[in-house]
């Protein structure tokens, strides 16, 4: 493996593509389902309401024919992350401090809540990074931008510059494999004259030795985006125009009672 | 009423040092529907700015400019402009917005506000047209160099332009995609669509009608290509020079009198060549390439390969069993178009990447070794890329230079000397340019100071990536002179290039890359005579060899391995003594 191979680490274009029932659902319905299982995840106050969230998770993994054994090992990368998390919120949560005490660290009582609300955590960011998993291998970038598109169309009723938003989300993803191309190139050729053969030193060093890398990533970056922006003028756009889409969504009768379905499933999660 | 009309424009702005800038000023001119017009001048003589004009991205500081009538003044006119021309800019990557093809085609026509069922229609088409419809689900960053150009065009084709303005779109292709790009130009033209072609390669112009040439912000002339290439007198003066063709075919009418006047193109000289009247029997062809015996190795690749982003869905392979040794102060080159591997392959040369198969030695170090001394190979082997963008960062011209060496840890004389040597070498002086502003320098200038900031920690072998690609003809004559010098000093040259005429002025050794694989190793002068070959690998031989080849095949009695004009022109007059 090279040290330079910067795009390797970009987690773009994961969507799975697939025929499944999951992947000829309309984008939109997928979008609002996803929502509603993520915001689910998020607010719900129970140990069921987060069983609930899980289980539909995995329903969507399973229907959708996708590895469920590689979205668990996208787990490992977060657990560490997860597990002190999970501590911190052990001994600093605001649970009152009532009850037995389950045992004592460095004066701290640790009660049976304590764990609990640690437990919570870990399974609420468990479900969470499932469910962005979900999400990623589910739906692709056009499909994302495009359901946004539509769904926020009400929007455009009220003047708000729907377009420019998602021509904002397009250009940025656009962006990320440009940015890791170029700051992959200029760390080359900053290491073949020798920038970072001193290492370690004050902070100020360490700042000063990031410049080589830094001041060419903008400036080439910055060059980027005055020559697209051209290219995107002389295409024909302008900012706040009336325009169509070359992807248009049909909802079926299926998408509704799917989507209908699978919303009751998750305001459960709220109330439970 | 002229189609594009440009009634005494002026455009002004300010620069960033405060200063105005009158890049256009007081310019007319008319441009008439189907024409096919090439715009040329020296580097900031307005080309660019002029044709910025043309769809309204610019608008004159005072004067007008009317596209069918409509003035560009108008902000609602903006999207029926932009509809009828296109632009091409110079990087495709650059130009493509959406995060997958078919998306990017449609882009235009969705700012246009088209039903998405005549959408769908047009895209198809466009897809199908340019090859691209397998790719059509792929983001663009994934794409190879040739599809990224052809989306490019197929984005703005798709909107049906009457006009379409060409940015100097060929100046960083290889020669086979600058061939395509002319064909598709070609194309255009003759089914009626007005072509403004902006570019500093000549023999590309001479392919359009009429050549406007501009000279600081003023149209200095106008006219077909062979007016004004007859005005030989003011070219340099433009900052021009006629194709080397012109020049070539004005060199051999002196000996060869049957060679009509006004040749201007490649073709239509190699079509003109006649055959040979005289007596003398054909040379016997060496078929063996002759290579010199290696001096001691600077750098030896052995059977190497390498697979980018290996064990991921995007692996692809660059390199394949290639192999190649370059002695001590040799200058070598590789060739090859885009893609084929060459930079790869020259990255290998100094540890940026090291050999996942196959053995790679710069001097003693072995890189396929457990623990190559990375800093000391890349000490000694300099790799300087293509873009100085990418690595200038210090204020002034001084400390960019002696960066290097100042991380080698070198005390301040010893860095003073070697930064003073560096620029000297590379034609800057030292006392007028260690304070200058970095960015504020011209193309040409910085290229010069990315070859200095390497050359200061004086390495033994210098690695170049592209080293003259998109400077103009002067800046480009300028630095292979420098690097002529360099060689005289015992410096190793190993350069990339997909321009066989650059390559031919200076290496002794030649590998032709195709698809990761050596195509071609030999002596320079053998490996550019084979032009067979070197066209499969997307290349093209020098003129002079092509001339050389095809006189050949009219039973001139010329030696093979024939390099450059003078060359030619001497075996020429040889064959004309020995036929009398």
């Amino acid at each position: 493996m090279s040290e330079f191979e910067f795009l390797r680490n970009l987690p773009l274009g994961q969507s799975v593509p697939g025929d499944s029932f999951l992947h000829r659902l309309d984008p939109r319905v997928r979008i609002v389902m996803l929502l509603g299982l993520l915001a689910g995840l998020v607010f719900s106050r129970s140990l069921a309401g987060l069983g609930v969230g899980l289980g539909l998770v995995l329903v969507g993994l399973v229907v959708g024919r996708f590895s469920v054994r590689f979205a668990l090992r996208g787990l490992i990368t977060p657990l560490p992350f997860l597990l002190i998390l999970a501590v911190l919120q052990v001994f600093l949560n605001a649970v009152p401090d009532e009850g037995r005490a389950l045992f004592t660290v460095l004066g701290e009582r640790v009660t049976w809540g304590d764990v609990w609300v640690g437990g919570m955590l870990l399974l609420r960011f468990a479900g969470l990074v499932l469910g962005l998993s979900l999400a990623t291998l589910s739906l692709t970038t056009s499909e994302l931008t495009h359901g946004l598109e539509k769904l926020l169309q009400p929007l455009a009723a009220l003047r708000l510059p729907v377009r420019d938003w998602v021509v904002v989300v397009q250009v940025t993803l656009r962006f990320l494999p440009f940015l890791a191309q170029a700051a992959e190139r200029i760390a080359k050729a900053q290491a073949s004259r020798g920038a970072g053969i001193g290492g370690g030193g004050s902070l100020w060093r360490r700042a000063r030795q990031a410049l080589p890398l830094v001041i060419p990533l903008f400036l080439t970056s910055l060059r980027r985006a005055e020559n697209m922006a051209l290219a995107m003028e002389a295409r024909g756009y302008s900012s706040g125009q009336a325009h169509t889409s070359m992807t248009e969504f049909n909802m079926h009768p299926r998408d509704a009672g799917v989507l209908g379905l699978v919303l009751l499933v998750e305001s459960a999660m709220f109330w439970l | 009423m002229a189609l594009i009309e440009l009634d005494h424009v002026t455009y002004r702005y300010e620069s960033a040092s405060g200063a105005v800038v009158t890049a256009l000023d007081d310019l007319s001119l008319r441009i008439e529907e189907g024409e096919f017009v090439a715009l040329v001048g020296a580097n900031g003589s307005g080309k660019t700015t002029l044709a910025r004009h043309l769809n309204a991205l610019f608008i004159p500081s005072s004067g007008t400019v009317r596209v069918a009538g409509m003035d560009t003044r108008e902000v609602q006119q903006h999207a029926a402009i932009r509809a009828m021309v296109g632009m091409v800019f110079q990087n495709p990557e650059d130009q493509l917005v959406a995060g997958v093809v078919e998306e990017d085609v449609a882009f235009g026509m969705e700012n246009l506000g088209r039903p998405a069922e005549e959408i769908r229609q047009r895209v198809s088409e466009m897809l199908v047209e340019f090859d691209l419809w397998e790719a059509r689900q792929r983001p663009p960053h994934l794409l190879s160099a040739g599809q990224m150009q052809r989306l490019a065009l197929a984005g703005v084709l798709v909107m049906r332009p009457r006009v379409l303005v060409f940015d100097e779109t060929t100046a960083m292709l290889d020669p086979a995609g600058r061939r395509k790009v002319m064909e598709i130009v070609r194309q255009l033209h003759a089914e009626g669509v007005t072509v403004v072609y902006v570019t500093h390669l000549m023999r590309e112009a001479v392919q359009a009608q009429r050549m406007v040439v501009l000279s600081h912000g003023r149209v200095a002339a106008d006219g077909t290509p062979e007016e004004i290439f007859a005005r030989r007198g003011e070219l340099r003066a433009w900052g021009l020079r006629p194709p080397l063709a012109a020049l070539l075919a004005e060199r051999l009418r002196k000996r060869l009198p049957e060679l009509p006047e006004g040749i201007l193109t490649g073709g239509r000289l190699m079509d003109a060549l006649p055959v040979y009247g005289g007596i003398m029997a054909l040379p016997a062809g060496e078929d063996e390439p002759f290579f010199p015996a290696a001096r001691e190795a600077a750098v030896r690749v052995e059977e190497l390969g390498h697979i980018y982003l290996r064990g991921t869905p995007l692996a692809h392979r660059a390199l394949s069993g290639v192999s190649l040794e370059i002695g001590e102060g040799q200058s070598y080159g590789l060739a090859g178009g885009t893609g084929s591997g060459k930079s790869t392959l020259l990255q290998h040369m100094n540890g940026l990447l090291r050999p996942q198969e196959g053995r790679v030695w710069v001097g003693p170090h072995a890189l396929h070794g457990s623990q190559p001394d990375l800093q000391a190979v890349r000490r000694r082997a300099g790799l300087v890329f293509q873009s100085p963008e990418y690595q200038l960062f210090e204020t002034y011209v001084g400390d960019e230079i002696a960066f290097g060496p100042r991380q080698l840890g070198w005390d301040r004389a010893r860095v003073r000397e070697s930064v003073a040597w560096a620029m000297e070498m590379v034609g800057l002086s030292f006392a007028a340019y260690k304070d200058r502003l970095t960015f504020g320098l011209s193309g040409g200038e910085r290229k010069k100071v990315t070859l200095a900031s390497l050359l200061a920690m004086r390495p033994a072998v210098l690695l170049l990536d592209e080293p003259v690609a998109g400077l103009d003809p002067l800046a480009r004559a300028d630095l292979l002179g420098r690097l002529r010098q360099l060689r005289g000093e015992g410096v190793t040259l190993v350069m990339t290039s997909h321009q066989m005429e650059d390559l031919g002025e200076l290496v002794e050794g030649l590998s032709v890359l195709k698809k990761g694989r050596d195509a071609l190793r030999g002596p320079a002068r053998w490996v550019l005579a084979q032009d067979a070959d070197l066209r499969e690998a997307g290349l093209e031989a020098p003129l002079p060899c092509q001339v050389a080849a095809r006189l050949r095949e009219r039973g001139w009695p010329l030696g093979e391995g024939l390099m450059s004009e003078d060359e030619l022109v001497a075996a020429v007059d040889a064959a004309l003594a020995g036929g009398v």
